[in-house]
């Protein structure tokens, strides 16, 4: 925690970055992101288990672009983010530089190249108990699937606080703020929320990282970010591109193969 | 507040027969923006035209729905109609209520509701219609033949002939491609290059044709109507303006030992070489691997006794680029190597070779003076053996597909082989003897009847040598399988047709599509066999599957005649069915957000970048951009939009929504 | 007695080769149940997934996408593009419960007439049977649409 106050304070006054990204106090046990712009406001940064919030999500922020170079604290997810967002042209490498906690140190990482590498060591795997409900949804019927999803999604009010922090939700005019078609109504009622939560799961495969931000960010807790782990893992299972695994460009859905297997077409 | 009119055919009995055309009219009254609505006996008839016309100007209709036949079928005539009334005649929609309603279904009230819904879906489809005009492209009248072989000789000079100007760019020193290395050529037996020199003739001093040998295509940029070619002329070390084609170089140079490609091996060429002795141009190249000046900077005995000081040891391959309007490309193909075949030798038996070898033993220009001689010992052999179908039709070499031609030129071999040695036995293994062109099936006859080739229907399993002869096992399938076993004293495989070596490195540099075995693929393979799906770019010959002469011939005039078809119009038009990107007011300037994720989805490379910019010229953002020459309106790109920044004029977002609201 | 169930079909097809294919059926005088209507697209690459949620909440009770087959496409790769965001697609709406017997995907080329009547009348039966989909219209209903 030490060396990455320090370590932001330095650049700060080298000038390297005009903003450092990362975390801080919040209520009670949550860390909430903060934005350090000069040396003295270092001393608010923390670091331990609970950051777990996926910082990317403020690269595509106007405001932030407009400050110039910024740090930016990174757990493994938000490298991967980083790497889908310079695939889809969000992020320039020369704008950024990762902060990633190594083992008491803090390393720095300023290329994608860099990034690609330090990713490709990390394990890619989603936490236990999401794995578990998984499962357990897998094993239900289609009848009982439903039934728990229209609980689940009966308490959404449409806050988008899971579209706010997730990264990869950057479009300045999101889809569902089109009202010329509006093909997903706005008000909070069972069918809009279900649609809003297919289509958001949808526009995500092959793009979602698996950070599940989405999911802790929403104020009912609900397991929304099941749905976009699930239509990311389609897209892993069945095509094996996953998000965040290179700053090239490989998005799944805009490539085929002529063999694509599949045994539900007549 | 919308004007539809909507005007319900009877199409006779056909449609009026099933549905209650007088219902549908009534129902389509009450439907939301619709001013006027009738019924009649044949909308696409002369009365029923004048109708429409008509009650587009008294009623000052803004949309029109035609509710009759298939749009797949009438479609572009109402449109017309629509267009001379003076309305754009993309308000004009038509909705199928004959062969996806009254042909289908039975009389009675469902039919009747289908019907009025299909008016429906259209009626809400038409409301959202644009005003749309055709687009314009403009056209480079200048072509680019790629390859200099029959089939590009061919077309370049049609295209030539109609007065455009034609680049003509071939990676051998000379053009001529394979038919060069023929030696007389079926059906009717005269000789190839006969035929073939006063065309390369013809190409080298046409005044709209620039041959360019020994170049290649590096890169091609742009599209349809306007294209730019990058060309690496590559350096052949002699100052062709002064080169007069006397061969005094080939005669003195002191390497003489490169086994020479154009003899299939037979015969070896110097470092510095014309391929051939009709070769056009004229003019030398030196093969700067086995050049011993440059290997080891001695010699130049070249550059001391050429009479007109033509030699440039310095020259440097040079680059050009080139605009043109369209491509032909006739990169003809190759043969499966013998190599290939460890049942006939692995290559390494010297007396067991291919179809193009024999061709150059029967050649009159060939390094045996058109003796057929052993490779090995030199002596005329007396029992030749040909296998058909080395290769071809079999999977387990990967080519599942027939070539074509071997049936054909191996009944030529035979015949030729029997004229030439006349106490010589031959002998052909087939499975089936293809021979289905015109004179084809008279010749194999002939070859059978007249010339006592001896025909087995079966395979050969193994050819190995023994005792300075060839062994040859095969089966007579005719016979119940009876195996054969015969000593030869040569072998000729027809091996397999196959695409050349980096044909699929081409297509990829050009954005053609290309099959499993790399053969270039068209656009539709009944219908528009010389296209391929890239705007522009045509195909001729070999390149694009196993074919003979005169259907390599027929295939590059055809390509020809579509790239004079092309040149034939000031410019291009196209229908304006395509993608565009939107624009928003400031400070959005467009949805788009640049991730660009479309571009790769694109067929056709349509996407590409462009920047929005300020008054200042700084940028504000960068977009995704649509070019309307080469967009086809396939619509990929809109259902992979998130934020539907991109949408297809025709088939837009909002047109799709109101048909769904509708249903 | 109320009205037997008849279930409302929406179909999504391409130009090219299914509305073609449909066309023939026609031309052939093929018949079929009346109970689909057809939009048309260019190529099955358009279709969004949204429009198929959005056939459902507008009361289909079953939805068909029909295209050209693989290698066939007029466009050379939209059905293949298709295809990828049906395989996602597919296995998304399976897990929020959507019953996926009431997709019915399929390649039917501008030969295939008979193919689509067949389609149609083995889909509208077994939707027939399936009843009408009460799942995402109630939903529908509970709110403002």
């Amino acid at each position: 925690m030490e060396s990455l106050q320090r370590k932001a304070q330095e650049l700060l006054a080298a000038g390297t970055v005009k903003l450092v990204i990362g975390y801080g106090e919040g209520t009670g046990v949550r860390r909430r992101p903060i934005f350090v712009r000069t040396g003295d406001q270092a001393g608010s940064l923390v670091l331990d288990p609970a950051c777990t919030q996926n910082l990317a999500t403020y690269l595509t922020k106007a405001e932030v672009r407009a400050l110039g170079r910024t740090a930016l604290v990174a757990t493994p997810s938000t490298l991967r983010s980083i790497l889908q967002l310079a695939a889809e042209r969000q992020v320039r490498e020369e704008n950024l530089l990762a902060l990633v906690p190594l083992a008491g140190t803090i390393k720095e990482l300023t290329t994608f190249a860099d990034i690609e590498a330090m990713v490709a060591t990390l394990p890619d795997e989603i936490a236990r108990a999401d794995q578990e409900m998984l499962t357990q949804l897998g094993a239900m019927s289609v009848v009982e699937r439903r039934a728990f999803w229209e609980k689940e999604l009966g308490r959404c009010v449409k806050c988008y606080a899971c579209r706010a922090a997730c990264p990869m939700c950057y479009c300045e005019r999101c889809t569902m703020d089109n009202n010329r078609p509006q093909w997903v109504p706005v008000a909070s009622h069972a069918l809009g929320n279900l649609e809003y939560h297919v289509v958001r799961a949808m526009h995500l495969a092959g793009r979602c990282v698996r950070c599940g931000t989405c999911g802790a960010a929403c104020p009912h807790g609900i397991p929304i970010h099941l749905l976009t782990f699930a239509s990311e893992g389609s897209v892993r299972r069945q095509f094996g591109q996953p998000g965040g695994a290179s700053s090239r460009p490989t998005y799944a859905l805009a490539t085929f193969k002529p063999d694509d297997k599949e045994d539900f077409i007549r | 507040m919308s004007r539809v009119g909507v005007f319900v055919c009877h199409c006779g009995e056909n449609i009026a027969g099933t549905v209650d055309v007088a219902a549908v009219a009534q129902a389509a009254l009450a439907m939301p923006g619709v001013v006027a609505a009738l019924d009649y006996k044949y909308m696409c008839s002369d009365p029923g035209q004048t109708m429409l016309k008509k009650l587009i100007a008294d009623e000052r209709l803004d949309g029109v729905v035609v509710a009759a036949c298939s749009p797949r079928m009438h479609e572009p005539t109402f449109r017309r109609t629509t267009l001379e009334s003076g309305l754009n005649p993309f308000l004009c929609e038509m909705a199928n209520l004959r062969e996806h309603c009254s042909w289908v279904h039975d009389k009675g009230p469902a039919t009747t509701a289908k019907a009025i819904d299909l008016v429906r879906l259209q009626v809400e489809k038409v409301k959202r219609n644009r005003a749309l005009a055709p687009i314009r492209v403009p056209i480079t009248k200048k072509a680019l033949v790629l390859g200099g072989g029959i089939a590009g000789i061919q077309a370049a000079l049609d295209i030539a002939n109609a007065g455009n100007p034609v680049l003509l760019v071939e990676r051998s020193p000379s053009i001529g491609g394979h038919m060069s290395q023929l030696s007389e050529t079926f059906p009717t037996l005269d000789c190839s290059q006969c035929i073939l020199t006063p065309r390369m003739v013809e190409v080298a001093r046409h005044p709209q044709i620039t041959l360019l040998t020994y170049a290649e295509l590096e890169k091609l940029e742009g599209f349809i109507g306007n294209f730019r070619a990058t060309i690496r002329r590559k350096a052949r070390k002699i100052d062709e303006s002064l080169c007069n084609g006397c061969g005094v170089c080939q005669q003195k140079c002191p390497v003489k030992k490169i086994p020479d490609a154009f003899n299939e091996g037979l015969a070896n060429r110097s470092a510095i070489y014309v391929p051939f002795a009709q070769a056009v141009p004229n003019k030398p190249v030196i093969d700067v691997a086995s050049c011993t000046f440059f290997k080891t900077s001695k010699c130049k005995a070249c550059e001391k006794l050429c009479p007109t000081q033509a030699i440039r040891f310095d020259q440097e391959d040079k680059i050009e680029v080139h605009e043109v309007g369209a491509l032909v490309l006739a990169t003809g193909y190759r043969t499966m190597p013998v190599a290939n075949f460890p049942e006939y030798g692995y290559g390494q038996l010297t007396d067991v070779i291919d179809g193009m070898k024999f061709e150059r033993l029967a050649s009159a220009s060939g390094p045996t003076g058109g003796a057929i001689k052993r490779p090995s010992d030199g002596k005329a052999p007396q029992h030749v053996v040909f296998i058909a179908c080395a290769g071809s039709r079999d999977r387990a070499k990967g080519v599942p597909y027939c070539s074509k031609i071997c049936c054909m030129y191996t009944a030529k071999h035979a015949m030729l082989y029997r004229h030439k040695v006349h106490g010589g036995k031959a002998t052909v293994f087939y499975m089936d003897v293809r021979a289905a062109g015109k004179s084809y099936d008279e010749f194999v006859r002939r070859a059978i009847e007249v010339d006592g080739v001896s025909y087995i229907r079966g395979r050969v399993s193994r050819v190995y040598e023994e005792d300075g002869q060839l062994v040859v096992k095969g089966v007579d399938t005719l016979l119940g399988g009876e195996p054969v076993e015969i000593r030869a004293d040569m072998v000729v495989l027809a091996t397999a047709v196959e695409a050349q070596d980096d044909a699929e490195k081409l297509a990829q540099t050009l954005h053609v599509s290309y099959d499993p075995y790399h053969f270039f693929a068209e656009a539709h393979p009944k219908l528009r066999p010389v296209e391929t799906n890239t705007a522009g770019i045509f195909l001729a010959g070999a390149c694009q599957a196993p074919r003979d002469i005169p259907e390599t011939v027929a295939q590059a005039s055809g390509a020809a005649a579509k790239v004079c078809g092309l040149f034939s119009q000031p410019e291009l038009t196209r229908e304006p069915v395509v993608a565009v990107v939107d624009r928003q007011a400031p400070p959005l300037f467009s949805s788009c957000t640049g991730c660009l994720l479309c571009k790769d989805a694109c067929p056709y490379q349509a996407i590409s970048e462009e920047a929005i910019k300020n008054r200042a010229g700084e940028v504000i953002k960068t977009v995704a951009q649509v070019n309307p020459g080469l967009c086809q309106g396939c619509g990929t790109c809109v259902a992979l939009c998130r934020t539907k920044a991109i949408d297809l004029q025709g088939f837009s977002n909002q047109q799709l929504f109101a048909e769904l609201m509708c249903i | 007695m109320a009205e037997p169930f008849e279930p409302k079909l929406t179909a999504f097809v391409c130009n090219w080769c299914t509305y073609a294919g449909a066309d023939l059926t026609g031309t052939s005088r093929i018949k079929y149940q009346a109970n689909v209507r057809v939009i048309r697209l260019p190529c099955t690459g358009r279709i969004d997934f949204m429009m198929v949620l959005k056939a459902f909440a507008r009361g289909s009770d079953g939805v068909i996408i029909s295209g050209c087959h693989p290698n066939d496409c007029h466009y050379t790769s939209g059905n293949y593009h298709a295809r990828r965001r049906w395989m996602v697609f597919r296995d998304l709406i399976d897990f929020v419960g959507i019953d996926l017997a009431r997709v019915t995907f399929s390649w039917i080329s501008a030969a295939e007439g008979a193919k689509w009547a067949s389609l149609v009348n083995e889909t509208t039966d077994r939707v027939r049977a399936l009843g009408p989909y009460q799942e995402i219209g109630k939903l529908a209903a509970a709110g403002i649409e």
